[in-house]
């Protein structure tokens, strides 16, 4: 890792460009999969279909796993197998952080 | 709902002399009030994050950009979001204008949010040119505004029907497939139609066009209204294209039931809006109300800067960041740019979060996720009260470069249902306050 670098001290004045500093942000993990989920879902999970913010990430897993199943697939179950468990699992972990 | 239909008329009054605070303090209210259920996200101090982005358009993909480089990328990165209407116009569900079941004013949606909630810097204009060199751009009165990344989402482009070259023209032939005034004025003709025997005629482009089911779902929808309310009119419908190119299924059975005259395969040559005439690959037709779809091409913007290498109508993208491959430092996402994904507002928004994710990484001075996935949800109205569905989801391949489906393809519902058509408002509503509130 390498040492982190204070944009305070790196940026003078407006025209500094502040380009391909390293640093350890790091973006949360399952953030941007999640995120296919806020058109129908909310922002964040946290309205419209079903609100899934700080549902238990083994609940969100079951239930998508159970849509799977569908034989008359409706929209979500067509999605529920459109991603992998991994990133199911990732989706579900994202979502029961996030405050209820 | 009567403030909004104040401010809208407040707008198309006198814009001129409103501030762009003035007018973005004023959608703001309503949109808060309309999106209430939204709890109300707040832009983080990201440690480590900073830099300078220009969004230019403020359409699905350009507004959701704005927004989640603020929510994700935090109070370090300065997003200016540059946009000529003082509102966004949805096209989606614009069709239900068509058949008097929505307003143009119930599909607008204020900047205000994006502005007092986020922190966008909202500025009411037009970019004419970029600098790539000195990471500039240039809006018609001269003024500059610098970055140190470039969002390019202007949406789409008609090409010129011959005939159909002047406002004139235009104003008798609408497209109205950008929301808006010719949507109202599509519908006024649609309705002053004689009361039984008139013709609608239409047309579809070449793919790729915006919205794949979109016109399929007007003959439907106009169809059924014409069905009800003027009995032996008739939708004839000419489609470029050499078969239905989305929800086959849906549409297949949705012009059976109205008696949609469908005509694959026939491409417009020429309108002659005097006439009312439409030649056509297959002879001239005359019609009462004709609505011709012209072939797409990219946003001025990016056909007018040295954007659009594929086949000068799109921006190749590489699609884990949507950085335009001629042109470092600048990303196109929406309509604009050519992907192996649909041009529509659904996935408009999720090619935004992919890229805004994108960036707040490369600002950290990391890569760009390496797997990113999205989706494409839609739903279209077949009748006034029922609709289908359509979905796809798609994930990066990295041997071919390119947003590969994961679910074999396009996906549709298996029929039209009034429970579809409740999910549709809600699917709408929700889309809408993820990207504008």
């Amino acid at each position: 890792m390498k040492k982190v670098v204070l944009f305070t001290l790196v940026v003078l004045g407006s025209t500094a460009t502040a380009l391909a500093q390293t640093t350890a942000y790091t973006p949360p993990a399952g953030r941007l999969l999640a995120s296919n989920c806020f058109q129908c879902h909310g922002t964040n999970g946290n309205g419209g279909f079903e609100r899934l913010a700080g549902m238990s990430a083994s609940e969100i897993v079951s239930e998508m796993r159970e849509m799977r199943q569908a034989t008359k697939p409706e929209m979500m179950d067509v999605h529920a197998k459109g991603y992998t468990d991994a990133q199911i699992q990732l989706i579900a972990n994202y979502f029961s952080t996030l405050p209820r | 709902m009567n403030k909004r239909r104040d401010f809208l008329r407040l707008l198309t009054g006198a814009t001129a002399g409103l501030s762009a605070a003035g007018w973005s303090s004023l959608a703001a209210a309503d949109d808060d009030r309309r999106t209430r259920t939204t709890t109300a996200a707040t832009v983080p101090t990201v440690s480590g994050v900073r830099g300078r982005v220009v969004v230019i358009g403020g359409g699905m993909a350009g507004a959701t950009v704005a927004k989640y480089l603020r929510l994700w990328g935090g109070t370090g990165v300065d997003v200016t979001l540059v946009e000529r209407a003082s509102a966004y116009t949805s096209s989606i569900m614009s069709n239900l204008v068509l058949n008097g079941q929505r307003t143009i004013q119930s599909l607008q949606f204020g900047y205000g949010t994006l502005a007092n909630r986020y922190g966008i810097r909202m500025v009411q204009g037009e970019v004419v040119s970029i600098d790539p060199v000195n990471r500039k751009v240039f809006l018609a009165d001269g003024t500059p505004l610098s970055y140190d990344r470039l969002v390019v989402a202007p949406g789409i482009d008609f090409d010129v029907v011959p005939g159909l070259e002047t406002a004139e023209a235009q104003a008798k032939v609408p497209h109205a497939w950008k929301a808006g005034p010719q949507t109202t004025a599509l519908r006024n003709m649609i309705t002053a139609m004689p009361a039984q025997g008139g013709v609608f005629v239409m047309s579809i482009p070449a793919a790729p066009y915006r919205c794949p089911p979109g016109p399929y779902e007007r003959a439907c929808v106009v169809a059924d209204w014409l069905n009800r309310n003027k009995p032996g009119s008739q939708v004839i419908v000419l489609d470029a294209n050499p078969k239905i190119i989305a929800e086959p299924h849906a549409f297949e059975e949705g012009f059976a039931l109205h008696g949609v005259h469908y005509y694959p395969g026939v491409t417009v040559n020429s309108v002659n809006p005097t006439a009312m005439q439409v030649n056509t690959s297959n002879g001239t037709i005359g019609a009462n109300v004709i609505n011709i779809i012209p072939n797409h091409k990219a946003g001025k913007v990016i056909t007018d800067n040295s954007l659009a290498d594929a086949g000068g109508r799109w921006t190749s993208v590489d699609v884990r960041s949507y950085e335009a491959v001629v042109a470092p430092n600048i990303h196109v996402i929406g309509d604009a740019s050519k992907t192996t994904q649909p041009k529509a507002g659904h996935i408009a928004n999720q090619e935004a979060k992919v890229c805004a994710d994108a960036i707040v990484r490369l600002f950290a001075g990391k890569s760009p996720d390496p797997s990113p996935v999205t989706n494409s949800s839609c739903y279209s109205p077949i009748t006034a009260t029922t609709a289908s569905w359509l979905t796809n989801i798609f994930a990066y391949d990295p041997a071919s470069g390119t947003m590969v489906s994961t679910t074999g393809g396009n996906v549709e519902a298996a029929g039209r249902s009034q429970d579809n058509y409740e999910d549709m408002i809600k699917w709408f509503n929700t889309l809408m306050a993820d990207s504008f509130a």
